[in-house]
């Protein structure tokens, strides 16, 4: 039974070859649209992330902490869940950065010696509200002389970035929204165009069946190409701007501060995605405005 | 078929009553013209026997089975045992003759070899053979109506409902019409037929129901268009 009314939906695609095609661009440019959106919003969160990751507390030791000491703690905290990564920093390595940032000044530098600064730990989290915590958590720790972090300019930096991803997610949802209603109002048109052709065979004696899987499969076939194509062309585009080096090393997701994904399993979701929505939305959308013309 | 209308009331909004309590019987292989000015309620008798329309009250049976136990899903079976021929064709445009006799027999799941077959004969009854593979766009208004008359007839119904057949047509072209009804009509299907032709409805000596403001005010075996 399924096989005639896949037939009779060929049939018509290839009866109405403009209008297929017609759908076919106007549902391909809606999904791509969708799609660079949603490129575009996960993109900006990705970037954010990198700065959240970014900002970190410097754990100062006291003089007399041995080195090996300092790198047992930096082992420790590497096997911590929510540290996203440390770097030590040895009492050279704090005088070579302080020579650097104060080589203009000779009489500055002639009266610091390495030994006066403090070896360190800069620890970044991989969620930017788990950082005054843990900054309360390493002022525990044995030799610790002082924890360091901007806690107001983080605390501002985390409300913001908190209205940024809601904000993203509000859009696209809203887009989302525009861009289905986009689709089922094409299938809607498609099959008011032939809604005297419908009441018609239904008077004949058609079953619903008869009347609505043809335009269902019909609507599935829109569906599926034109999110087909978009989404080969969102997946080009955004393999050949990774390869080109334009994008952070990975993407991360809004509220999700462990979630990290490749730009291919990123391209590849997107493009699942948009087919996806497209077999849903053609096949289902169908059966909503042929609805109208099975009450005859 | 036998067709039973009882107390059949058909009201529409505002209380505006388009049949009031009207009975009748239609005995198998009768051959009935519905009369009645427009507003009678003959479309709307029309489209309560296949079910486009509810009755408000009454019953209407087809070999007593109560149409209003028909469920929705069921009402295309009820539409194969009913042929059914509209004033305004309502042919399918983007379909040639053969397709749009063919897509009758294609509702009902026939096969290709059956639709093969019956279309060519059921177009030949109506004189159409020639027109197989014209558009509905290069016929004249009785070829449409002929048309639209094998397609009713391509699934074999028991009964044949005409609704206005030679509403749209010329003089001419309705008494083609007319004799091939006659004829389907002597190889045994009930035929209904609603029309306010007066002309066609004398000349063919029928049963002949007359409506007025949705009763009916007579029922002759052999009427006229009068009385």
């Amino acid at each position: 039974m399924h096989n005639k009314y896949i037939k009779n939906a060929f049939n018509n695609i290839k009866k109405e070859k403009l209008l297929s095609i017609t759908n076919i661009i106007v549902m391909g440019i809606t999904f791509l649209l969708l799609g660079v959106f949603l490129s575009v919003v996960v993109l900006t969160q990705t970037v954010l992330r990198d700065f959240e990751r970014q900002a970190q507390v410097t754990i100062f030791f006291k003089d007399e902490i041995p080195e090996n000491k300092i790198l047992e703690i930096e082992t420790k905290l590497k096997s911590d869940e929510r540290i996203f990564a440390t770097n030590y920093i040895s009492k050279e390595e704090a005088f070579n950065i302080f020579k650097e940032l104060n080589k203009d000044d000779p009489v500055l530098l002639e009266s610091v010696t390495s030994s006066i600064l403090p070896a360190s730990l800069e620890v970044q989290a991989k969620d930017l509200s788990s950082l005054p915590r843990l900054a309360e958590e390493f002022k525990g720790l044995d030799g610790v002389e002082e924890v360091r972090f901007f806690e107001d300019v983080i605390s501002r930096f985390k409300k913001f970035s908190t209205v940024v991803y809601s904000i993203g997610f509000v859009l696209v949802f809203l887009f989302l929204v525009i861009s289905y209603a986009v689709v089922l109002s094409t299938l809607r048109m498609t099959i008011n165009s032939k809604g005297v052709e419908l009441e018609i065979i239904k008077l004949v004696g058609a079953r619903n069946s008869y009347v609505k899987m043809p335009l269902m499969y019909q609507g599935l076939f829109y569906g599926f190409i034109s999110s087909l194509i978009s989404g080969f062309i969102l997946f080009v585009i955004i393999i050949v701007l990774s390869k080109l080096g334009n994008f952070p090393a990975s993407f991360g997701v809004g509220f999700f501060p462990n979630l990290s994904i490749s730009h291919f399993v990123f391209a590849i979701l997107l493009w699942l995605i948009l087919i996806i929505s497209g077999c849903v939305l053609g096949y289902f959308g169908s059966l909503f405005a042929v609805k109208k013309y099975l009450k005859y | 078929m036998q067709i039973d209308f009882r107390d059949i009331t058909k009201e529409y909004e505002q209380q505006v009553k388009a049949l009031d309590n009207i009975s009748f019987g239609i005995e198998r292989g009768e051959f009935v013209f519905i009369v009645g000015e427009s507003g009678a309620g003959k479309t709307t008798l029309i489209k309560l026997l296949i079910k486009e329309e509810e009755p408000t009250a009454g019953q209407i049976l087809f070999d007593d089975v109560d149409l209003s136990a028909i469920l929705k899903d069921d009402i295309s079976q009820l539409r194969r045992r009913v042929g059914v021929v509209f004033q305004d064709f309502k042919l399918l445009e983007s379909k040639d003759v053969f397709e749009n006799v063919a897509i009758a027999l294609d509702v009902v799941d026939s096969n290709d070899d059956v639709i093969k077959n019956v279309v060519p004969n059921v177009l030949s009854l109506v004189g159409l053979t020639h027109k197989m593979h014209s558009p509905p766009s290069k016929l004249s208004g009785g070829e449409k109506q002929r048309v639209s008359i094998a397609r009713a007839l391509a699934h074999e119904p028991d009964v044949l409902i005409a609704d206005e057949p030679t509403g749209m047509i010329d003089p001419k072209s309705a008494m083609e019409i007319m004799e091939i009804l006659e004829k389907i009509n002597s190889l045994g299907t009930t035929v209904v037929m609603a029309t306010h032709n007066r002309d066609i409805v004398d000349s063919f000596k029928k049963r002949v129901i007359r409506l007025e403001k949705g009763k009916i005010i007579s029922d002759k075996k052999k009427g006229t268009y009068a009385q």
